[in-house]
């Protein structure tokens, strides 16, 4: 159960295969890896959202719900993401298996199907995306801009990062910029879609109780004999030069902190095993210090974690606070942070971290979607691990390394988004 | 104590409802192969539970008591819950919704231990004015959180203007001056109130068998609960809403809304029947492949956070529509004469059959989830339903039923706006 078979079609193209009965859908995801740039990351965006949109069998966004409606809801959807300095486009089609279905439908083999219409058959016209269709998807990825300026918590993080890595591919969004999207034509979002379809690093996956015989051999055909995927890589800032600050002002009630923090511990330039475990212990769960101190002992939050980008190197703390409490949760932060350099970590907190991330790690075993996540981000790392040999990894690492991870965190830049004076 | 076993073929999957001697339902449902194991324990006490007359005496308690309660709840006098979960790995939470508060934990070892953590801590309450005190700073931020929240907002004051006088309307945290009046002893008469095993459901779902829950349940449930004495009071909830249109300013780059048609609420609860009746009609209304939704698109007034939802429990009941918009007066006035129109029409076929195989598929894939299945478990329980049985009447509907069931909903003139912008 659940073991992944990877079988590679050509260079820089992977198929992987999870054979796993338990479950009552299947689902097939193709996955484009390109290097992130302010350049190309709208247009690969917006084929992406266009892609699975329509295609010329069911040539709009109706006709295509209808089918997936009648396919007992089967899902047809793309997604951006970031991994690193890479930007990561995912296609996925999903559905219920035949014997679930209240008729003879064969929902399986159509999920293949659709998926391959809609890659290699998209709904184009002279070498462009037709135009209704560009402008309603291009209007939807700007409205999804505007509203991560809606959700606080998000945005704050989003800012600092941006204020953060302001010279590195980093800070790009990952759907780039309202003012590109709102300048591409349909021929050259058509343009840099043949370009990711050629040049892009390729992992496919194939998960559930089915046979991956037809849908490998639709997928060799399409993307084997190119060679592809050169120079994908993230640059990594080991350690901060100084402590940048900004504040900004909206009409907020409750002002939100995020510090960003650089570490030398990234994929693949290094073991992330314990960063991943110093992080956990500092604020990953409800039992780590930021969250026992900032939090339960001085009251002065009712969020305050830490998250650790180990494709990126960086850890981001963030908290939602009284504004006149503002630099007392910063230092109440950095306090911690002391503490655990210094080496005042219990046994008990560290073997709580152990145990909380290897109960994330092995939960992703029970749903195909995690199972996929989980491998997909490993994309870049120099070995694929199954969660189970993720959590042990995190459990050899000693309490020395924990420290030394601590000690190796630099505080790069604090943004502060706060009320209007 | 009874034990009942509950299969469906067409599902291939069962689970178990046990009558636990101490007054507790419990459900159980293993699934065959996980690793992971989700339970939560609730009880049908939530925000709108305010006012009750409970061994006699009638007691009105400050809004936001049941949330408080939650949180206070994870102190013991040995020790608070988070320290002991951290010693099995499980992942806890809670939540508190208007009519539950739910204990909840997922975890992929130790079981037994951290199902004894869970009955152990929400059937011990330890309330102190020093830890009630210590709360108010971190519910205080929360509910700034929330306050800064257009999602949050949206809803809470389209609650607050469409019900006329039903606690429904005011937010589940309360304000920062209504729990400033919390006090130990309210928080012991709330428990007291409403905490009562008959009052109760226990779910487990995942990696698990019945014999295991009821082992844990026979050794920390060994008093049976009185049967429940308390009865909640709700004033008449007039038919008609209270106002039309609501709207707020906030810090936002794109505007959302809700839009609510409100309805006679009834006595009781909704059948399964009625609900996958109701399930099916919204889907055939509203959903990605229906005619609605593409009127919206081509107008530019909607975008992929365009949703739908149906919001009943004892003594209200609504369909709600949400969604960011840069017209939400236009899109809303759209959707009334959409549901005017259906109202002459009658859904016809061709959409019944798409939504019902839309509505049966999600719910058999929905089945995937531990965390699903005991989530639906108890939310049903609490409303009288069945899971298996609802999922039947979804395949049994039949357009007839579905026409005769929109005569008492989506009533044009019976509706309310919110607006944040």
């Amino acid at each position: 159960m659940s073991e992944i078979v990877r079988e590679k079609i050509s260079d820089g193209v992977t198929f992987n295969f999870i054979s796993d009965n338990r479950f009552k859908t299947s689902r097939i995801t193709a996955a484009l890896f390109l290097p992130i740039s302010a350049e190309t990351a709208s247009a690969n965006a917006l084929a992406a959202s266009l892609i699975t949109r329509s295609c010329k069998r069911y040539p709009d966004f109706t006709s295509l719900s209808r089918r997936l409606d009648e396919l007992y809801g089967a899902a047809l959807y793309s997604n951006v993401r970031k991994l690193g300095e890479i930007q990561a486009l995912t296609f996925t089609a999903a559905g219920i298996d035949d014997r679930y279905a209240l008729d003879d439908m064969k929902i399986s083999a159509q999920l293949t199907e659709l998926l391959c219409s809609a890659l290699f058959d998209p709904n184009i016209e002279n070498g462009a995306f037709i135009e209704s269709e560009l402008s309603g998807e291009r209007r939807q990825i700007i409205e999804e801009i505007d509203s991560e300026f809606n959700e606080k918590r998000l945005y704050a993080v989003k800012r600092c990062i941006e204020i953060m890595c302001e010279n590195e591919p980093f800070s790009v969004n990952r759907v780039g910029t309202k003012e590109k999207l709102s300048t591409l034509s349909g021929e050259c979002v058509y343009k840099a879609w043949m370009n990711d379809l050629k040049s892009a690093k390729v992992e496919l996956y194939m998960l559930g109780d089915t046979d991956p015989s037809s849908t490998l051999n639709g997928f060799k055909s399409a993307f084997g004999n190119k060679s592809r995927a050169i120079g994908l890589s993230t640059t990594i800032i080991k350690k901060a030069d100084g402590v940048r600050r900004l504040t900004e002002h909206q009409d907020v009630t409750q002002s939100k902190l995020v510090m960003g923090f650089r570490t030398p511990y990234a994929e693949p330039y290094t073991d992330t095993a314990a960063a991943t475990l110093m992080c956990t212990v500092l604020g990953g769960t409800p039992s780590s210090k930021l969250f026992a101190n900032v939090r339960e002992k001085m009251s002065l939050c009712y969020y305050c974690a830490a998250r650790y980008d180990s494709n990126k190197g960086i850890i981001l703390i963030d908290s939602g606070v009284e504004t006149e409490n503002i630099e007392k949760t910063e230092n109440a932060v950095l306090e911690q942070l002391k503490a655990m350099q210094a080496g005042d970590i219990t046994d008990e907190e560290i073997d709580a971290a152990k145990l909380a991330l290897k109960n994330r790690y092995i939960t992703c075993l029970d749903s195909l979607a995690s199972m996929e996540g989980f491998y997909l981000s490993q994309t870049f790392n120099r070995r694929t691990r199954s969660p189970e040999q993720k959590a042990e990894e995190i459990f050899s690492v000693t309490k020395e390394q924990i420290i030394e991870a601590a000690n190796a965190v630099s505080l790069d830049t604090v943004y502060v988004l706060t009320g209007k004076e | 104590m009874e034990i009942k076993e509950i299969v469906s073929e067409k599902l291939r999957d069962k689970y178990y409802k046990i009558n636990h001697d101490s007054g507790l339902t419990i459900y159980v449902a293993p699934k065959e192969g996980y690793k992971s194991s989700y339970a939560i324990f609730g009880t049908h006490f939530g925000s709108v539970n305010s006012n009750f007359v409970t061994n006699g005496e009638e007691v009105t308690v400050p809004d936001g008591i049941a949330h408080y309660l939650e949180h206070k709840l994870f102190e013991s006098e040995d020790g608070d819950a988070f320290t002991k979960y951290a010693k099995t790995g499980a992942n806890a939470n809670a939540y508190t919704s208007f009519n539950t508060t739910c204990y909840l934990f997922s975890c992929t070892e130790k079981l037994d231990e951290s199902l004894r953590i869970l009955l152990e801590f929400v059937r011990n309450p330890y309330f102190t004015k020093e830890t009630v005190a210590k709360e108010q700073g971190i519910i205080g931020q929360e509910i700034k959180m929330y306050d800064d929240s257009p999602d949050w907002r949206v809803m809470i004051n389209l609650l607050d203007a469409m019900f006329q006088k039903h606690p429904v309307r005011k937010d589940i945290a309360g304000t920062v001056e209504t729990i400033a009046k919390i006090t130990p002893e309210l928080l012991y008469t709330c428990y007291n109130a409403y905490y009562n095993l008959n009052n109760m459901v226990l779910a487990v779902a995942g990696n698990v068998t019945p014999e295991q829950v009821i082992a844990v349940a026979d050794e920390i449930l060994t008093k049976k609960d009185e049967p429940l004495n308390t009865r909640s009071l709700f004033p008449n909830e007039p038919y008609e809403v209270g106002k039309n249109f609501v709207e707020q300013k906030l810090s936002v780059a794109v505007p959302l809304f809700q839009l609510g048609f409100k309805e006679e609420a009834g006595d009781r609860r909704l059948t399964a029947k009625e609900l996958a009746q109701t399930d099916i009609l919204l889907s055939a209304f509203a959903s990605e492949a229906s005619p609605l939704y593409r009127r919206l698109l081509d107008e530019e007034l909607i975008n992929q956070s365009f949703g739908f939802e149906y919001f009943e429990e004892m003594g209200y009941r609504a369909v709600i529509f949400s969604a960011e918009s840069h017209d939400p007066e236009k899109t809303a006035k759209i959707i009334k004469d959409a549901s005017c129109e259906l109202h002459k029409t009658g859904i016809s076929e061709i959409e019944f059959n798409r939504a019902k195989s839309l509505v049966y598929g999600k719910n058999v894939a929905a089945l995937n989830s531990p965390e699903n299945i005991a989530t639906i478990m108890a939310s049903f329980d609490f409303a009288g339903r069945e899971l298996y049985n609802y999922i039947d009447a979804v395949a049994a509907a039949t357009l007839d039923d579905v026409n005769e069931r929109l005569r008492s909903q989506l009533d044009a003139d019976n509706t309310t706006l919110s607006i944040v912008r």
